[in-house]
């Protein structure tokens, strides 16, 4: 007994079942593991139930020393910081690594993705993909292209001007919202909850009532609704702007660049960039950043879109496609009260006219 | 309270740090469009035709146009130069007196390209020139800043009071671009493509740069002992400081180069330890300290200076 109530050790942990475990015990003792071996063995499939097991087990244990009983990681969390720096490093040994090491991440993301937003509820994987991104591009950026000696100090100012942008809009995106939270409070002390609850939806995956809501961006974490779709435009618009800019001071500086009509300076010539390693960082660094810009382009095109028709992306999704090649303007819109109105209530939102707009 | 002034004073030196102005390209001072002509170091030739009047300068700056970037690889036409690739504008008495001096080891390519290109570029400008192109013909790395020292010992022979120091890879791209010096000497490729038409850092005097005779004699040339590319600039660069000699500029707008694509070099090695020492023994190292083993043989376009 007197066991059981001492203080951990910098290796101890208290595990799912609430027993007290040791790290260097991670590898024995998991029954999940057990039964989907037996029934792999015996040519049985291995049922969710055993793989979810397995899953949660791993993380459980998957621990680091730390004073006072050893710390818990999320291993999904971890995944991303380990994958995209080895990314950029095998992508820059050559033009075939470029294209593997590319092609191979966006298969495992597709892959990947299905799974962990079935089996792991609350996974921060694509939260941590995001934060990792803007991180080690901004590092690269920094440290490996600053150094070439090729950008004035006015384009780095902007360039940090912009990626502050996004960061400020994504924060305010996530804060927002306590705002929700606490008109709902006061509005059930007025006693119009009635009126306001009707518009709620209740998202699965951060467990909160979000009214009007829009649908559940996992690689910011963060729920889209009415009270935030503007800052999610404002932060896509930012990220891109970001990207973009970025990737053409790095391709002018490693690449041998042209001026188009005399002021617009684009690289040409990015035969030589794979000579040296950091080049080579830099210019697998600029075309990521491409890729992540044409994707949030498309997304950004499609956003302006939904909002501009007065439907959500799960009206959206439920339409058939030939309605979905027409924009979607055929269908009815129950919501939808004109462009200029649907835009003024995305992009007027504040805690005070709120109800005023749901009342309109 | 301590724990918030740590953060801040952490944040302050982050920022500091990484937006230091040296980390970055740099604006520059130069001198104003409609003041090169005055600041252009001209002299009457020795031998004076009475029939023609002097040669004007303004007229060339200032109505600089930009060269088609395509049109650097196309055969040109120009008027026939005197064997060895000197030239002089018959219409006016030229008050300019180039050497155009240019370093070269195996770039065939480049040359023809440089020479085709540089002959119609210079005799739009109404100077007297003449290009010695200076190959280095053994097998130890190649040594630029030697090579520039003969070259500029043969010109001087000629009594070329201006001495363009040139790498065969730069090609002008503004015709305003004088090539003639300036009262002190002056760093010319301040505008490169391959550097964003930035320029890395102020003291860079590489590429190609225009000094006049009397100012290379007065710092000894430049050091012999830089082999391997990267640092003899540099070292050039001290000696003229160290002699009162702060090199000038002219506006981005007539200093842009574009440079020819070639592979980029690695840069040697021990130039940063070569420059520590260099300053030690600058009077004795450099054009007082040259061998005269080279010869020299007048081709059509220009003077070959062979080295071995």
């Amino acid at each position: 007994m007197s066991y059981e109530t001492s203080a951990l050790c910098c290796c101890e942990y208290y595990d799912r079942n609430q027993e007290r475990s040791h790290i260097l015990t991670c590898c024995c003792d998991c029954e999940d593991l057990d039964e989907a071996f037996e029934s792999l063995i015996t040519g049985n499939q291995v049922s969710q139930k055993h793989k979810k097991g397995i899953l949660l087990t791993m993380q459980n244990r998957f621990r680091i020393p730390w004073k006072g009983g050893a710390k818990q990681i999320a291993f999904d969390a971890i995944l991303p910081i380990v994958i995209i720096p080895i990314m950029l490093l095998l992508a820059s040994i050559s033009l075939w690594w470029t294209f593997f090491s590319f092609t191979t991440v966006a298969i495992f993301l597709l892959f990947i993705s299905n799974f962990l937003i079935r089996a792991v509820h609350h996974t921060k994987f694509f939260f941590v993909w995001t934060l990792t991104s803007v991180i080690v591009l901004y590092l690269i950026f920094e440290f490996i292209v600053i150094p070439f000696l090729e950008i004035l100090l006015e384009e780095n100012i902007a360039l940090s001007m912009f990626i502050f942008g996004f960061v400020i809009c994504l924060y305010l995106m996530k804060t927002r919202i306590k705002s929700i939270s606490s008109i709902r409070e006061s509005e059930a002390e007025n006693g119009t909850s009635g009126q306001y609850y009707l518009q709620c939806t209740q998202c699965s995956i951060c467990q909160l009532k979000i009214p009007d809501r829009d649908h559940h961006c996992v690689w910011f974490d963060c729920c889209i609704g009415k009270h935030n779709q503007c800052l999610f435009v404002l932060a896509i618009f930012f990220a891109i702007i970001a990207l973009l800019y970025s990737s053409n001071l790095t391709l002018t500086s490693v690449c041998h660049p042209f001026t188009l009509y005399k002021t617009i300076l684009l690289p040409d010539d990015c035969s030589e960039v794979y000579k040296l390693f950091e080049l080579g960082l830099s210019f697998v660094a600029a075309v990521y950043s491409l890729i992540i810009a044409a994707l949030l382009l498309v997304l950004l095109f499609h956003q302006i879109l939904l909002i501009s028709l007065g439907i959500t992306l799960r009206d959206w999704t439920r339409l058939p496609l030939t309605k979905k090649l027409c924009l979607g303007l055929t269908m009815k819109r129950p919501n939808s009260r004109g462009i200029c109105q649907n835009w003024k209530i995305v992009m007027c939102w504040t805690k005070n006219n709120h109800s005023i707009s749901n009342q309109m | 309270m301590l724990r918030q002034f740590l953060i801040i004073l952490t944040i302050v030196i982050i920022f500091i740090a990484v937006y230091f102005p040296t980390r970055h390209a740099r604006h520059y001072n130069y001198i104003a469009l409609q003041n090169i002509a005055n600041e252009l170091d001209l002299r009457k030739p020795i031998e004076i035709d009475y029939n023609l009047k002097n040669c004007t300068y303004h007229g060339v700056v200032l109505n600089n146009e930009d060269i088609n970037i395509d049109s650097v690889y196309v055969t040109k036409t120009f008027n026939k130069t005197f064997i060895g690739g000197e030239y002089k504008p018959s219409r006016c008495l030229p008050l300019i007196k180039t050497a155009l001096i240019v370093p070269y080891r195996s770039r065939p390519n480049h040359l023809n390209i440089f020479l085709n290109y540089m002959h119609s570029f210079l005799q739009r400008q109404n100077i007297h020139y003449r290009i010695f192109i200076v190959d280095q013909n053994d097998t130890s790395p190649f040594n630029r800043a030697k090579m520039l020292n003969f070259g500029a010992t043969e010109a001087m022979k000629h009594k070329y009071n201006c001495l363009i120091l040139h790498d065969v890879d730069l090609i002008p791209i503004n015709t305003g671009n004088i090539y003639g010096c300036t009262k002190v000497p002056r760093h010319m490729s301040s505008s490169l493509d391959t550097f964003r038409y930035n320029l890395p850092y102020l003291t860079l005097f590489g590429g190609a740069a225009a000094i006049s005779s009397e100012h290379f004699k007065k710092v000894h040339g430049m050091s012999n002992k830089f082999y391997g590319w990267g640092g003899e600039d540099d070292d050039f660069y001290r000696r003229l400081v160290q002699n009162d000699l702060e090199p000038c500029r002219f506006p981005p707008e007539i200093s842009r180069y574009i440079m020819l694509p070639h592979e980029k070099q690695k840069a040697s090695e021990n130039r940063f330890k070569l420059l520590e020492e260099s300053e030690q023994n600058q009077k004795t190292d450099g054009i007082s300290s040259l061998s005269q083993n080279y010869i020299v043989k007048l081709e059509d376009l220009y003077t070959h200076i062979i080295v071995s």
